[in-house]
C-alpha cells in the first residue's frame, strides 16, 4: 500500500498512454519539480485506479482533520466500511476530535 | 413565522461558504471559477447526490460575492419560451435591485437553474437548447445543478459547462454538524444516536438534520432507542462504484449485498464484468472459473427477460461467485467502462447506417430483402466497383460517391 500526499506526489516514469490517462483523469504535471498534483476531483476514482496500476499497489491518501488539522488514515475510522469516499483526498474529522467533547467546544469557540 | 417554528434545515442553512460541510475541493473550484475563470467557461454544472450542498453553495457564494440569484427550479416550467422569458433578462449585467434606495455597491445577477436533469417531456420542449444559447450569450454567471449528469439530454449542456462533482458528505462531518445543532438547540443527544442518524442519512446532510429535528425537537433529548424508528435510506450505487466493489470483494455475501443495493442496468453490468475479468484474474484457471460463473449469470439474465424477476437471486448468486473466485488475488486496475460492445456500436453507427442505405438501394432495385442484399449482393457489388470504378452499376443503383467509396474500402460485412 502506498500513501500519497494530495498536494503533490511523484510517480515513476510512465509510458505515453498512462500519462494521457493521468491527465484525462484530472492530474496536472509540474515539469520543473517533476511532481503530479490533482487538479480536478471529478474522476478521482479513475485517477486512483490509474495511479494504482502504475504503482502496482493500492493507493491511499491521508485525511486531514478539519478541526485539529492533523493527518490520519481512513483505517483509523470506524465508519470506513460505510464511506463512499474511503481513502480519497477529502477533508474529514479525526476519531479523537469526534468523540472528544473538549476538542468540540474549542472548535466551536474558534468559529 | 417565528424563528423557533422554522425547519432546522432552513434555520441552519449555510450563510457563508465555509459553513457548508464537506466537499472542500468542489467549493474551492466553484469559488475560483466565480472569481476569475469565467472567461474560459461561462457556465458551471454542479452535480452530485441530493443534500450535499449544491444549492447552499450557490446561495452562500452569491451572498459573499454580491450577486443577486435569479433561480429557476423543477417547479417552474422550463420550456424554451419560459427560459427565454426569465433567464434572458436575468443575464443582463445589472440587477434590478440596484435601483432600490440605499444601494451603494452595484450587484450583478447570477442565473441559477436547479435540477436541470429534471428538464423533460413536452412541457419543457426546447429547454436545453435555450439554456445553451443563453450560456453562450450571457454576460453574467450561469450556474446549474443536477443529481445525475449522465443522462443523454444533458450531453450538449456538459460541453459548454465546467463540471464540478459533489460527493456524499462523510459520516464524521455529519456527526460534527449534528453535534453543533444539538448544542445550539439545547438538545441532549447520545453520541451513538447521532452516529446512527448520520449513518442512516448516507451522506445526505438535509435528511440527517430533518431526522434529528423530528426525533429530538419535542423532548430536547435524543437516545439511541429513539432512533430505532428511523427508516433506512437506500441510495443507488453508480456503475463505477458497483464494478469497483464487485471486483475488490472479499466474499460472496458482500458482493450479493452490493448488487442488491445497486440499481445498474444488468445487461450493461454483465458486459462490463465480462470485459474486465481478464484484468482482474490474471491466472488462466481463475479466469476460466470466473467466466464459467459469468456465463451461468448470462443464462439466468436471459431467462429473467422482463418478467421472471424471481430468478434475479440466481443471477446475483452466479455473478457473486464469479467475483469471489479468489478474493486474495485482487490488485487495483483500471476499469474498462462503458462496455467495449457498446463503445463499438457507438463508433460504428455511421458505417452501419451507410451499409443499411446501400442495402436498401440494392433491395429496391433487385426486389430482395435487406438481409439478402447484404449477404448475397454487397460482396459482388464491391468486387465490381473495385475493378471498375466508373461502372454503370453506380448510376443504376443510384449510389452517392461516399457510398461507392465506403463499399470499395470496406473490409468486413
Amino acid at each position: 500500500m502506498v500513501v500519497l500526499n494530495k498536494k503533490s506526489f511523484k510517480l515513476p516514469r510512465v509510458e505515453k498512454e498512462k500519462f494521457i490517462a493521468l491527465m484525462n483523469s484530472g492530474c496536472e504535471y509540474n515539469r520543473e519539480q517533476a511532481t503530479f498534483t490533482i487538479k480536478s476531483y471529478n474522476n478521482i476514482e479513475r485517477l486512483i485506479d490509474t495511479i494504482s496500476s502504475i504503482l502496482g499497489s493500492d493507493v491511499v491518501f491521508l485525511q486531514s482533520c478539519t478541526r485539529c488539522g492533523k493527518d490520519f488514515a481512513c483505517g483509523d475510522c470506524k465508519y470506513e466500511e460505510l464511506c463512499t469516499t474511503k481513502n480519497l483526498p477529502f477533508g474529514c474529522v479525526c476519531p479523537q476530535c469526534l468523540r472528544d467533547r473538549k476538542h468540540f467546544e474549542e472548535y466551536l469557540q474558534k468559529l | 413565522m417565528q424563528r423557533n417554528d422554522l425547519l432546522w434545515v432552513e434555520k441552519y442553512r449555510p450563510k457563508k461558504i465555509e459553513d457548508i460541510v464537506g466537499n472542500e475541493e468542489a467549493k474551492a473550484t466553484f469559488v475560483e471559477w466565480l472569481k476569475t475563470k469565467r472567461k474560459n467557461k461561462k457556465a458551471v454544472l454542479l452535480y452530485g447526490p441530493p443534500g450535499v450542498g449544491k444549492t447552499a453553495l450557490v446561495n452562500a457564494a452569491a451572498r459573499e460575492f454580491g450577486f443577486t440569484v435569479i433561480e429557476m427550479n423543477a417547479s417552474d416550467a422550463r420550456s424554451e419560451k419560459a427560459i427565454n422569458a426569465v433567464a434572458k433578462p436575468a443575464t443582463s449585467y445589472v440587477a434590478l435591485d440596484n435601483f432600490s434606495a440605499g444601494q451603494t455597491q452595484k450587484k450583478r445577477n447570477l442565473l441559477f437553474l436547479d435540477e436541470v436533469d429534471g428538464i423533460a417531456g413536452n412541457e419543457d420542449r426546447g429547454g436545453v437548447g435555450a439554456i445553451i444559447k443563453i450560456v453562450e450569450e450571457a454576460l453574467t454567471p450561469v450556474v446549474m445543478a443536477a443529481n445525475d449528469p449522465d443522462i443523454d439530454k444533458l450531453r450538449p449542456l456538459k460541453k459548454v459547462c465546467l463540471l464540478i462533482r459533489f460527493q456524499q458528505v462523510r459520516i464524521p462531518l455529519i456527526i460534527a454538524l449534528l453535534q453543533k445543532i444539538c448544542l445550539l438547540e439545547h438538545v441532549k443527544a447520545e453520541f451513538e444516536a447521532l452516529e446512527r442518524i448520520a449513518q442512516n442519512s448516507r451522506g445526505d446532510v438535509r435528511s440527517a438534520i430533518n431526522d434529528l429535528q423530528s426525533l429530538s425537537e419535542e423532548n430536547h433529548s435524543l437516545t439511541l432507542q429513539d432512533t430505532a424508528m428511523l427508516s433506512s435510506r437506500n441510495k443507488d450505487i453508480s456503475m463505477d462504484d458497483t464494478l469497483r466493489g464487485f471486483f475488490s470483494t472479499k466474499s460472496i455475501a458482500e458482493v450479493s449485498s452490493l448488487l442488491s443495493y445497486s440499481n445498474v442496468d444488468y445487461d450493461e453490468f454483465l458486459l462490463s464484468v465480462s470485459d474486465n475479468l481478464p484484468k482482474r484474474f490474471t491466472d488462466p484457471d481463475e479466469l476460466a472459473a470466473a467466466y464459467n460463473f459469468v456465463s451461468q449469470a448470462d443464462v439466468f439474465r436471459g431467462r429473467i427477460g422482463t418478467e421472471n424477476w424471481h430468478l434475479l437471486k440466481y443471477f446475483f448468486n452466479s455473478l457473486s461467485r464469479a467475483a469471489a473466485v479468489n478474493p486474495q488475488s485482487y490488485k487495483p486496475f483500471e476499469f474498462i467502462t462503458p462496455p467495449i460492445r457498446i463503445i463499438t456500436l457507438f463508433w460504428t453507427k455511421g458505417k452501419r447506417t451507410m451499409l443499411d442505405n446501400i442495402c436498401g438501394k440494392i433491395g429496391t432495385k433487385c426486389h430482395v430483402s435487406h438481409s439478402i442484399a447484404k449477404h448475397d449482393f454487397v460482396p459482388f457489388v464491391k468486387m465490381i466497383l473495385q475493378k471498375q470504378k466508373n461502372s454503370p452499376l453506380i448510376a443504376w443503383l443510384e449510389f452517392t460517391p461516399e457510398e461507392v467509396d465506403f463499399l470499395v474500402k470496406m473490409n468486413r460485412f
